[in-house]
């Protein structure tokens, strides 16, 4: 237990050293904020377009008396809308991609540890097959098989994002599995579920929420790059990748289709991948007991 | 030193950069007697009878490469090609093509009326789509400079078909496509399919030897990318260019614009064989609850017109009607008269991305009233093949009238027998039968008149559009035709010298 108390302790550290960390963890709150909130408060329909309306430069009057602040799009639909919705729409799909990959990975890493043998040997090698695909060709294939639509997209994430997952929960619950305190309990006659569940996942679960973080701006990344390509989300669904992507002929005279959320994704990824190596520094296995 | 040295040598790189950056990109193109063009559609094959027959890139190559009996001009208007003259005999059925003498292929063999033939066999033997115009025809040669076309049937439109039969010489080898053999101003240097197809002035063209010593039709699949090639001068022409590009390329010095009308409706089918849409009321008040007006006015200011008629006014047959008045209150309540089933979304499909606001703003207008619409952009082969299968509710194509004759567009899709929207109505089929059975062009004109008022007051389609095609090219470059099917000519093209 004292190991957790020390993660705690640690993380209130942090706030002395400041800035590296809470600036991201800012930023990313921030985000979260707007995509759960803006839906609420700006009424946005994809479908519907004011074709009157259209490549407005930022900060126009609409025809219906609004003002597009960030511009409007090659149908007249608001860039700023449409950002807030893509939040939305990438923080979903990121974070269930996410935490089914975590989970999956988890557990077929830490069961790969602790059984060790054959479970240990086929597992590993299923894993080893799906890290030589390349992620992103990968998830192209998949979302390529089954009709467009938020599941498909987030399948098409989860299937090689657990991977690495796996082989850092195996690498721990190796080495965890070998401490004092898991022989004691063997010993004792506790039962290898329990075992697990009590004695070994809790030192699995720091190493990954940091590794989550850092996974977290991948999918981000490429759910925005699938849309962008055309395969990813349904056209009825607003998602920065394809705002980005209905911008690309406009580069020389409507920049800001492409510009505005191309920026909200970069800081996005960027603030993401900040908080992910602060939190690998303060959770990670390296800092988490000297092995 | 120092100081000064650095400045020196950044200006130098600079400058060495800069002038290595002029050749690259000046490329082959600033040969005064070569031009590089690239147009809207990738040239898969040059072969005319293949299967790819009529598809645009193909039509495009084989125009240049081969000739044929007849040929449209850059208005649409059938002019003599291979044939000099021509006529039909009372019925329309026997046509008489008399050939031009002296014609010769690029390898020197004389063109005779026994070419003619082998390649009206061969293309009836091959899977072309072009085949249908010919059906049940006969090829026969009287004399070496005579060709006889029999008709199954009365077809008034004959020598406007004729102009989709490409001549080859009567021996065509497997190796032919390789190093094709034609008659037309060009021949082939070399050919990459889906890249690019390099073309050389063919110095025993009956027209007279093109000006232009090489023409290459390079494919460059991204609008975006293909403009900048213009601007930099590594393309030297462009066409089908979208409106909302052709704004800034007016402004650039380099280049010169110009559009043409084309044959090509934007055309909207629906399939009357689903029950939905069954009766005429509910397909015109569909096309009343969608304002073509304002999206044709917004999108495609500068190419674009309001159609009022299912063909373009180009056309053989074209007969202006009613325009449809844009009235939304009105078609909700007629939908809710005929009992239209809001709640089942309606099937809309198309290819090619370029169509996509057009559509999604139809879409957005025929959901304000309540009608779900799934937009369902498909791949070109599996968009052509749930065409045919009429598995859609609504189809979206920019649809051509080859040979500038209603005949090929009206008299060919439909009749009941065609099969291609579901629609089937007896006295439309009769009317186009006339149409196709008189030589007399007043009758003809007349009939098409009929028939397109039927297709228009029963909404067969919507048709919100019919297309003019942008050229841009650089201001070098002059005396190439600005086709109406995007086809242009480059026989008497010339390259400015600088």
């Amino acid at each position: 237990m004292s190991e957790q108390i020390g993660v705690m302790t640690r993380l209130r550290a942090a706030r002395k050293h400041g800035a590296a960390l809470w600036i991201p963890l800012g930023i990313v709150a921030a985000y979260v904020v707007v995509a759960a909130v803006g839906p609420l408060v700006i009424g946005y329909d994809h479908v519907a377009t004011a074709v009157a309306d259209r490549l407005l430069s930022p900060g126009s009057t609409t025809s219906d008396g609004g003002t597009a602040w960030l511009g409007t799009d090659g149908l007249g639909r608001d860039v700023a809308s449409q950002i807030v919705y893509g939040a939305r729409t990438s923080l979903i799909i990121a974070t269930v991609a996410v935490t089914i990959s975590a989970l999956v990975g988890m557990t077929v890493g830490a069961l790969a540890g602790l059984v060790g043998g054959w479970v240990d040997v086929v597992l590993s090698r299923i894993v080893d097959v799906l890290l030589t695909f390349p992620g992103v060709l990968l998830a192209i294939v998949v979302a390529g098989l089954f009709a467009r639509g938020l599941p498909t997209v987030i399948l098409s994430l989860s299937i090689t994002a657990w991977t690495p997952f796996a082989r850092v929960a195996r690498n721990v619950t190796l080495s965890i599995k070998e401490r004092e305190w898991v022989s004691a309990a063997r010993l004792m006659g506790v039962r290898r579920p329990a075992l697990l569940v009590r004695h070994v996942l809790p030192f699995v679960v720091p190493p990954m929420v940091a590794m989550a973080t850092l996974e977290f701006a991948l999918v981000v990344l490429a759910e925005a790059g699938l849309s962008f390509l055309g395969i990813g989300l349904p056209s009825g669904t607003p998602s920065w990748g394809q705002t980005v992507a209905n911008g690309k002929e406009y580069l020389a005279t409507a920049w800001w289709i492409s510009a505005f959320p191309g920026i909200a994704l970069f800081v996005l990824v960027v603030s993401v991948g900040l908080l992910g190596d602060q939190l690998s520094a303060r959770l990670g296995r390296n800092r988490r007991s000297p092995l | 030193m120092r100081v000064l040295f650095r400045p020196i040598v950044a200006a130098v790189a600079v400058t060495v950069t800069l002038t290595a950056c002029s050749t690259t990109s000046g490329g082959d193109s600033a040969d005064p007697s070569s031009i590089v063009v690239s147009g809207t559609y990738p040239m898969e094959s040059i072969d005319p009878h293949s299967a790819e027959g009529g598809s645009a890139g193909k039509e495009f190559a084989g125009q240049a490469i081969y000739s044929r009996l007849t040929r449209p001009d850059a208005q649409g208007k059938i002019v003599p090609d291979l044939a000099t003259e021509w006529s039909a005999d009372g019925t329309a059925t026997t046509w008489t093509f008399t050939l031009r003498s002296g014609v010769t292929f690029s390898d020197g063999t004389p063109l005779t009326s026994d070419d003619v033939v082998a390649s009206f066999e061969r293309l009836m033997a091959g899977d072309s789509p072009i085949k249908t115009n010919f059906t049940g025809a006969k090829v026969e040669a009287p004399a070496p400079d005579k060709v006889v076309v029999t008709a199954a049937k009365p077809d008034a439109a004959l020598a406007s078909k004729a102009a989709t039969l490409y001549v080859l010489p009567k021996t065509v080898g497997a190796d032919f496509f390789k190093k094709p053999v034609g008659s037309g101003p060009f021949t082939v240097k070399s050919f990459t399919p889906g890249e690019d197809l390099v073309l050389s002035a063919n110095d025993k063209y009956f027209g007279g030897k093109p000006k232009v010593d090489q023409v290459t039709i390079r494919t460059i699949p991204e609008i975006s990318a293909r403009l900048t090639a213009l601007r930099t001068g590594e393309v030297d022409l462009v066409w089908g260019v979208p409106d909302d590009q052709l704004e800034s390329l007016q402004s650039d010095g380099d280049l010169k614009t110009g559009s043409v009308s084309s044959h090509q409706v934007f055309t909207m089918w629906f399939n009357a064989s689903v029950p939905a849409l069954k009766s005429a009321a509910v397909r015109n008040a569909l096309w009343k609850a969608v304002d073509f007006k304002t999206i044709v006015a917004s999108l495609y200011p500068r190419t674009g017109e309001l159609a009022v008629s299912p063909l373009a006014p180009t056309v053989f047959g074209y007969s202006p009607q009613q325009p449809k008045a844009y009235d939304p209150a009105a078609a909700k309540a007629e939908l809710t008269a005929a009992g239209f089933d809001f709640s089942k979304p309606l099937r809309l499909q198309f290819a090619n991305a370029e169509f996509r606001p057009f559509n999604q703003a139809v879409v957005s207008d025929l959901s304000k009233i309540g009608v779900k619409v799934e937009l369902l952009e498909k791949e070109q082969a599996v968009f052509i093949k749930d065409l045919i299968a009429l598995n859609w509710d609504v189809n979206f194509q920019q649809l051509g009238t080859a040979g500038f004759d209603a005949a090929t567009n009206l008299g060919r899709l439909y009749p009941c027998a065609a099969k291609r929207n579901g629609y089937c109505n007896p006295k439309l089929d009769q009317l186009l039968a006339e149409a196709a059975a008189t030589s007399d062009e007043a009758k003809r004109k007349e009939a098409y008149a009929a028939a397109s008022k039927i297709i228009w007051d029963d909404a067969v389609g919507m048709f919100p559009m019919s297309v003019q095609i942008a050229y841009v090219w650089n201001k070098r470059l002059d005396g190439f035709t600005l086709d109406a099917s995007g086809y242009p000519d480059f026989t008497n093209a010339a390259v400015a010298q600088p």
